[in-house]
């Protein structure tokens, strides 16, 4: 019966989440941040551990393939869900290969060498049943929670290395993860930020409201005086939504154009992203699968016979980035992709 | 004493509070009352058809799920159980859904008033709650409409019976309904409905979104007055019994978000573009609200939206606005654009589809054109067929090779004249074996000339039956103007009848009154009440009596009199009747009318004008008539020969000098 309960309650639990997911991206339901969406989505992965059935670890993780993919096909545009799924899976595989007894290195990675001296392939099942695999995943899991809980502050505390007294910083529309770092370096160095306000939605009012409230001096431009001003700056930092797997971006709407304007005046552009916003996504141009085109009413009212398109997010190509840094440290793009095979096992790519 | 005042006090505050945690109610309305989808709705419920691959109820369902509604009472009449078995299969149905969804059906409802009385005596709302239609597709936020109507109805006093909610869009717009059409008189401050006050505007820019949020005494208003069939009878009855019963109407106007309601086809067709469109973000197709597995599509540039396992052939265009259901494939060299074409459907080669609403399992053959036409579940359309605009295939219809159906053409398997007969059967029961067994024996021949030679299906009239003699016909896509030349000529007919009775009577009042002897001033009363009776104008009414009195000579007597007698009898009438003369013949104006009836019937009766004078004569002495309106009349009213000549009469010629002496003689006086 108490396991009834629970399952019914697991189920709920996930509906809801699901839900949730739904009306969050379409703007009805409240406003989230990445890393809160993070967050929720290791809690509910360390519930799902917690409370389903299951025997071995083979199972547990096609549970959370599956809740993975009812979860990334909920809310496409939010790739933190789908990263999080990734890396416990990945958080289940070395506790499973662990418990087992062999190293992690050997088995995890491919390399050419593997391949030419490797015998017959090893098929890994994951049949066997391991009595503390439960405690383990779970504490790992609370182990990548306290890792996602001090990502911000992680980045922050690299601020002064970056920034340099009387500097002009440029940066688009509001990131928490950027607002951190700016606010960290004001304590020690005095500088100027400019903020280009980002229509329709006009996040860069916000952030520099944040901002002047620490004692920043901070100007707000439209998003049209972008390439006339970028003559004057030092540094673009930005923040981003998704790191792709080719260590290009896909950022707030605009952040393109910065990126050119930064590109043609030789300013260096800084990402601050945390490594969960690292996702084995690669951007096609063929389509704009990946953007999540928005309602237009901020744009216009209806009209007959007028198509309106309002896309939400931008692609960023990895050659116009200068460096990443993340919690990890400042990374060139071109590491990216190493980066990403740390942190997630190449066969959970496509969940 | 301050304890209890303080108790007192903590029971208002849970009591308000108890009020505002109740769960918001929704009514929802899934029969539309009405046939503006036949033949369609024949076989599927109008609240279950697709508008883009997805049944038009969800659609109502979602918008209020999200509004925060808690509980929905869906009312189904027409078709009960497929929604039924649709809403228990949906989403909305899971344990999980935060919308609780009470499915109640019956037989009985014939009307949104129906619905309305059976919500009263269930007494299932406590509260406000939110009433729509099934066919509603819209994303506005309500719930700033709702804090409007509670806080005015906790100032008022409940006042305030029903806020309507109404969007911004300027007239001729695509998504506004022809027939819809509303002209709004409206309190500028107060936003409520109303001519009477102060500041007032009168808005023609206003969509009605058919979404109106009551209070609890909508439902016992529509019991108490049980001719209320419609919510306009409700909205009508209100403003009308304004004074009395105190009640008010208030609107809420929206700028942004979308709502419009699926009432015809022109609507389903312009819906269905806003919606490929993402106007209603967030219900977008590759959204999937519905939660249905393998119903998700992803959306490409130009809003072209493909589901899962779609083939494309060869040369293929899909331009824009196009939503393509999963399985479907499509031949080489096609072009299609502002589309919606359901699941498991196969198209063929060198198609050309512009504005097409194909639904599920549709097959296409090679070298087919669709304009903007609805092909139905199951349709089948052979080679080189041509579809002109506002087509309508049916269910399982087949249309067959190299045909081109002319515009407006409705087919269907179901055979027109087969609707009549079987009507309240199937009305009432819609148990499916019946139909089928009345289909076998009805089969007639299908006519190749109307669906092609391998085709399978009837041509479907747009008007069956008494909406042939209005002028604006419903058809399937709306309002159609049927030019009928007869119609004016009928209404002139009818308004010369009403004249004509009016006569008799007036002549059998004043029959009676001669025999009976009774008052002038009751003769006035039963005109007067006789006037109200058939509608007629005072200007009538005087000309009318006037002529009836001076007929009355020849109605008592016959025809053949002699103008002596003629004057003989009618001197002593116009006498007796000079009060009710007087009563209408007041102004100027009524001097002039009463002497242009005069001079009509005298044109008619042309042997006794010289009984003209003599009756003017009289009239001026009783003082019916007053000297200037005499001259003015001879001398400005002639407007034709025959009036013309009837001034050169000499005793009317006489009679005018005699008068214009007269005048001079007594303004002489005067001074």
């Amino acid at each position: 019966m108490p396991g009834a309960d629970k399952e019914t309650d697991l189920t709920e639990r996930i509906e809801a989440f699901l839900a949730d997911l739904k009306r969050g991206g379409s703007g009805t339901g409240p406003l989230r941040g990445s890393g809160e969406m993070a967050r929720e989505t290791t809690y509910l992965l360390r519930r799902i551990t917690a409370q389903a059935r299951w025997s071995s670890a083979g199972d547990l993780m096609e549970i959370i393939r599956n809740e993975g993919r009812r979860m990334t096909a909920a809310q496409p545009s939010e790739t933190t869900v789908g990263n999080m799924v990734r890396r416990v899976l990945k958080i289940i595989r070395e506790e499973y290969a662990r418990s087992r007894g062999s190293s992690e290195e050997t088995e995890q990675q491919e390399s050419l060498h593997k391949l030419l001296t490797a015998g017959e392939l090893s098929e890994e099942t994951f049949r066997e049943h391991f009595v503390h695999l439960k405690a383990n995943v779970i504490e790992a899991i609370n182990e990548l929670l306290t890792e996602l809980d001090g990502t911000t502050d992680n980045i922050a505390m690299q601020a002064l290395e970056h920034i340099h007294s009387n500097e002009v910083i440029m940066t688009v529309g509001r990131s928490r993860t950027v607002e951190a770092f700016l606010k960290d370096a004001a304590r020690k160095r005095k500088f100027h930020v400019i903020v280009a306000e980002c229509a329709p939605f006009c996040q860069g009012h916000e952030m520099a409201t944040g901002l002047s409230k620490v004692g920043i001096e901070t100007t707000v431009i439209a998003d049209a005086a972008i390439f006339a001003v970028m003559s004057r700056v030092n540094k673009v930092i930005i923040g981003t939504q998704t790191v792709l797997a080719n260590g290009g971006l896909r950022a707030v709407n605009g952040t393109h154009s910065v990126a050119l304007a930064a590109r043609h005046h030789s300013t260096p552009l800084i990402i601050c992203a945390p490594m969960f916003k690292l996702s084995p996504q690669v951007f096609t141009t063929c389509s704009l699968s990946l953007n999540d085109v928005n309602s237009c009413f901020p744009v216009l009212k209806i009209l007959s016979k007028v198509n309106v398109h309002c896309p939400v997010f931008d692609y960023v190509p990895p050659e116009l980035i200068t460096l990443f840094i993340s919690n990890i440290g400042g990374n060139a793009p071109s590491y990216i992709y190493r980066l990403m095979s740390e942190l997630y096992h190449p066969e959970d790519h496509k969940l | 004493m301050s304890s209890r005042g303080g108790k007192q006090k903590k029971g208002n505050v849970t009591s308000e509070q108890e009020e505002e945690e109740q769960p918001l109610q929704a009514v929802l309305v899934a029969d539309s009352f009405n046939r503006r989808f036949f033949p369609i709705s024949k076989d599927q419920p109008r609240a279950l058809l697709p508008l883009g691959n997805v049944a038009m109820i969800d659609y109502t369902l979602e918008f209020l799920t999200s509004t925060g509604v808690q509980e929905t009472f869906v009312f189904c009449c027409w078709m009960s159980n497929k929604i039924k078995d649709h809403l228990l299969k949906s989403k909305w149905c899971r344990p999980t859904s935060p919308n609780v969804v009470h499915i109640i059906t019956s037989d009985l409802y014939r009307s949104l008033g129906d619905v309305l009385r059976d919500v009263d005596a269930k007494n299932l709302v406590r509260n406000d709650f939110i009433l729509v239609y099934g066919d509603v597709v819209s994303n506005i936020d309500v719930s700033q409409a709702l804090q409007e109507h509670r806080h005015r109805r906790k100032v008022d006093k409940n006042i305030s019976v029903m806020t309507m909610v109404f969007k911004e869009s300027s007239p001729g717009h695509k998504s506004r309904c022809e027939e819809d059409d509303v002209i709004v008189a409206m309190d500028s401050k107060s936003k409520r409905f109303s001519m009477g006050t102060d500041e007032f505007e009168i808005r023609h820019d206003l969509l009605d979104c058919h979404i109106s949020i009551c209070s609890p005494q909508v439902a016992e208003l529509f019991t108490d007055n049980f001719d209320y069939q419609t919510r306009n009878d409700f909205v009508r009855g209100i403003l009308v019994n304004e004074e009395i019963l105190g009640n008010q109407i208030h609107l809420y106007v929206t700028q942004d978000g979308y709502g419009a309601r699926v009432s015809n086809l022109q609507m389903y067709d312009s819906v269905s573009s806003d919606m490929v469109r993402r106007w209603v973000y967030p219900l977008t197709p590759e959204a999937n609200f519905t939660d249905q597995q393998g119903q998700g599509c992803t959306h490409s540039r130009h809003n072209v939206y493909r589901g899962a396992e779609v083939s494309l052939g060869h040369g293929s265009q899909m331009e824009e606005n196009v939503l393509i259901g999963r399985d479907t494939s499509i031949g080489a060299n096609c072009h299609i654009s502002n589309s919606v074409i359901g699941n498991n459907c196969t198209i063929g080669d060198n198609v050309v589809l512009d504005r097409a609403h194909m639904w599920n399992n549709v097959h296409i053959s090679s070298n087919v054109e669709i304009h903007q036409s609805v092909v139905c579940d199951g349709a089948v359309v052979k080679e080189a067929v041509r579809l002109n605009k506002q087509c309508v295939l049916a269910y399982n219809v087949v249309i067959g090779p190299n045909l081109s159906l002319p515009e407006g053409t409705v087919v269907s398997m179901h055979h027109p004249e087969e609707e009549e007969e079987d009507d309240d059967d199937e009305f009432l029961s819609d148990d499916q074996e019946v139909g089928h067994s009345k289909d076998k024996t009805r089969q007639k021949a299908f006519n190749p000339a109307e669906v092609g030679p391998e085709g399978k299906g009837y041509i479907w009239k747009a008007s069956m039956n008494d909406t042939e003699d209005e002028e604006l016909a419903q058809c399937l896509w709306g309002l159609v103007l049927n030019p009928d030349p007869e119609s004016d000529s009928e209404s002139e007919a009818s308004e010369e009848s009403q004249d004509r009775t009016f006569q008799l009577e007036v002549l059998g009042t004043l029959q009676r009154g001669l025999e009976e002897n009774i008052v002038c001033d009751n003769l006035v009363l039963e005109i007067n009440s006789l006037k109200y009776a058939y509608n007629i104008t005072l200007k009538e009414v005087m000309q009318i009596l006037t002529r009836v009195v001076l007929e009355y000579p020849f109605q008592q007597q016959g025809t053949q009199l002699t103008t002596l007698q003629y004057t003989g009898s009618l001197l002593p009438l116009l006498k007796t009747w000079s009060p009710v003369f007087k009563n209408y013949i007041k102004r100027a104006q009524d001097h002039l009318d009463c002497l242009s009836a005069v001079e009509e019937l005298f044109l008619e009766q042309d042997t006794h004008q010289t009984a003209m004078v003599k009756v003017l004569m009289k009239m001026y002495q009783l003082e019916i008539l007053e000297e200037e309106a005499i001259l003015k009349w001879f001398s400005t009213g002639a407007t034709n020969d025959k009036s013309r000549q009837l001034r050169k009469n000499q005793g009317l010629q006489k009679f005018i000098q005699w008068l214009k002496e007269a005048e001079d003689e007594s303004s002489e006086e005067g001074e």
